[in-house]
């Protein structure tokens, strides 16, 4: 994270220091606070503020009583029943895997259609315009269709399955127990792999000609370019589209609610979800556990960037280094 | 002019060498695997589109069938019937995406206009500004149960205004980010001959500065509209009278409500979908620019 930001604070800093010495005026407070002050309105208000209250809010109980709100300091309590939640594991693990499974997967198959695409001159436009337009489409829509794409009696999938006689293979797959996670899974791939394959492609694009040109000079077979050249200067692209997917999936929302809703039986339940059912769709109106929740999963999110960040540097400066 | 935020596509190698990889993967079978790729990616619209045109009746006869005629008796009464009330939300949709976007704009173009420009340094102005970015990080599960409360708490749970005060805020890190870049790289000289003129910040910057960050604004306000107009989770936890959802959140209950209808839930997710595809197939480079650009930044 830290190198992204300071990149993305270096153009300013770079136009302050064009300006010191050439005239040094008093700071203009009254312009400042007329352009900050409504960005600083909602930063604090619907930003700052939240967050801190949800921190806040996973220490109490909040209850109603007679209609009025009662709110209970407990300590610990919450995360203590973390521990003990069936639910919120079942959640955990499946997120995990999502988080594991889903960047995988979509770093993957991206990369290499990007490459694929990239050294294919015809339609480029045309691949890059259509993979993308699954990005645009709501969470609910791709949801509702999926839906009816795995129907088990007249989807898309089982009638295409019975079609080819695998009719073992058509299951009910938004029902039983161990495939509905692997159909989300799917489906936010589906959605989200143009974005990956976009930002990959920018990346292939700007790596220098130049340096191809040498190494085809001195004999390097396109396999070699590829490893050795083109992956290795492509890391930095494939290390944000990493950790973007990644924590994507771990925020994602939308499809799951909209697909199983996080069924059957939690088979295919995420944090996201647990948290939004803990905090309303179970009327249990107790808004302190599931802030324990999300403060919780949010620490393990960060350690999970921080982590994957750290572990994807070492590994492309390794492999420059080798190279 | 505008700034190189995401590569240009247009200068790829053409050298011999080039040449040579290209026929090797401009095989047939390579450009059959991209074909079946988008095939993949197409279907579920094609299917959808079909599905909308023709009877409940026909597709539970059979689900694949294509339309007997073009049928618009689907969209007419999705449009019209006052049963479905589908104008309602999509009513709501646009005034919540329009609120949202009118006020992001203001906020963020005043903000990355003081981010931006040297005239406007200040202490601290650098990490007040990475704290802005920071917030860009926060998944939305860690602020919306608060937010919920706030607006409980200040009646305007149900409301229009309760999802642009959010959305916004949402929105606005990512849009004073792209704000601020772009008024960096602006000259000073037309900043100062403002001055000179006479002119005083609030109408140098929108009267000079500002039309030149129409390339900034348009990516703030494609990527805001996408956004906006698709959001779920505050969506269906700010509103919760029927009458007062937006798109998402009423066809996410339409079609579990009447889960048996096909033709008019199809119908429903065209019309909902629409306005964003036919902005994507007019705008699609600037599109995909945008959105790579909001992400990027990290």
């Amino acid at each position: 994270m830290s190198t992204n930001q300071a990149s993305a604070v270096r153009p300013l800093a770079r136009a302050s220091a064009s300006r010191i010495g050439t005239r040094r005026q008093r700071t203009p407070w009254g312009a400042i606070a007329l352009f900050l002050i409504p960005l600083l309105f909602f930063y604090v208000l619907f930003v700052v503020y939240p967050l801190i209250a949800t921190i806040w809010n996973s220490f109490h109980t909040i209850s109603y009583n007679m209609g009025q709100q009662v709110t209970t300091f407990v300590g610990l309590d919450n995360y203590a029943a973390l521990f003990t939640d069936r639910i919120f594991h079942t959640s955990m693990i499946n997120t995990i895997i999502w988080g594991v499974v889903g960047p995988i997967i979509e770093v993957v198959f991206a990369t290499s259609l990007a490459l694929l695409v990239y050294f294919k001159v015809p339609f480029y436009r045309f691949f890059r315009t259509a993979w993308f337009t699954p990005m645009l489409v709501s969470g609910v829509i791709v949801g509702l269709v999926f839906r009816w794409i795995f129907n088990n009696e007249w989807g898309l999938v089982n009638t295409a399955l019975r079609g080819i006689g695998l009719d073992a293979l058509a299951v009910n797959w938004l029902g039983r127990r161990d495939t509905p996670l692997w159909v989300v899974i799917f489906v936010h791939f589906w959605a989200t792999f143009g974005f990956s394959f976009v930002l990959i492609l920018a990346g292939l694009s700007s790596i220098s000609n130049d340096l191809i040109e040498a190494a085809r000079v001195d004999g390097a077979k396109l396999r070699q370019i590829i490893t050795s050249i083109i992956l290795p200067l492509l890391s930095p692209t494939l290390i944000t589209v990493t950790i973007l997917s990644f924590t994507g999936k771990m925020k994602a929302f939308n499809v799951v609610w909209v697909l199983t809703e996080g069924g059957p039986l939690h088979a295919s339940e995420t944090v996201a979800t647990y948290v939004q059912k803990r905090a309303f769709a179970w009327r249990t109106l107790d808004l302190g556990y599931p802030s324990a929740i999300a403060v919780f999963w949010f620490g393990v999110v960060l350690v999970g960037v921080i982590l994957l960040r750290y572990f994807l540097n070492r590994g492309s400066y390794q492999r420059e280094g080798g190279a | 002019m505008y700034p190189s935020m995401t590569p240009n596509f247009t200068d790829r190698p053409v050298s011999g060498f080039w040449l040579r990889l290209t026929r090797l993967s401009q095989n047939a079978i390579v450009l059959l695997l991209l074909l079946a790729i988008t095939l993949l990616i197409i279907i579920p619209f094609i299917w959808m589109v079909i599905m909308s045109f023709r009877t409940t009746g026909e597709i539970l006869s059979n689900p694949y069938g294509l339309p007997t005629s073009l049928n618009f008796d689907n969209y007419a009464e999705l449009l019209f019937s006052p049963r479905i009330a589908f104008y309602r939300y999509f009513y709501n949709s646009v005034v919540v995406t329009v609120g949202s976007l009118f006020l992001t704009l203001a906020v963020s173009t005043l903000a990355g206009y003081a981010f931006g420009r040297s005239r406007y340094r200040f202490r601290f102005r650098t990490a007040v500004f990475s704290s802005l970015l920071l917030a860009m990080m926060l998944p939305p599960q860690i602020q919306y149960l608060p937010q919920f409360q706030m607006m409980t708490e200040y009646g305007l749970l149900n409301t229009h205004l309760s999802l642009i005060l959010l959305y916004t805020a949402s929105a606005l890190p990512v849009s004073t980010y792209l704000m601020a870049t772009f008024f960096a790289e602006l000259p000073d000289e037309l900043e100062d001959a403002a001055y000179i003129d006479g002119c005083g910040d609030l109408k140098t910057f929108y009267r000079v500065m500002l039309p030149l960050a129409r390339p900034a604004v348009s990516t703030v306000l494609l990527v805001n509209f996408l956004n906006f107009w698709n959001e779920l989770l505050l969506a269906v936890t700010m509103i919760t009278r029927p009458e007062m959802r937006t798109l998402p959140a009423a066809m996410m209950l339409f079609v579990g409500e009447n889960s048996s209808d096909y033709a008019m839930a199809s119908a429903s997710l065209v019309v909902a979908m629409l306005p964003v595809l036919i902005i994507y197939l007019a705008l699609s480079d600037r599109f995909i620019e945008g959105l790579t650009a909001g992400a990027l930044k990290g």
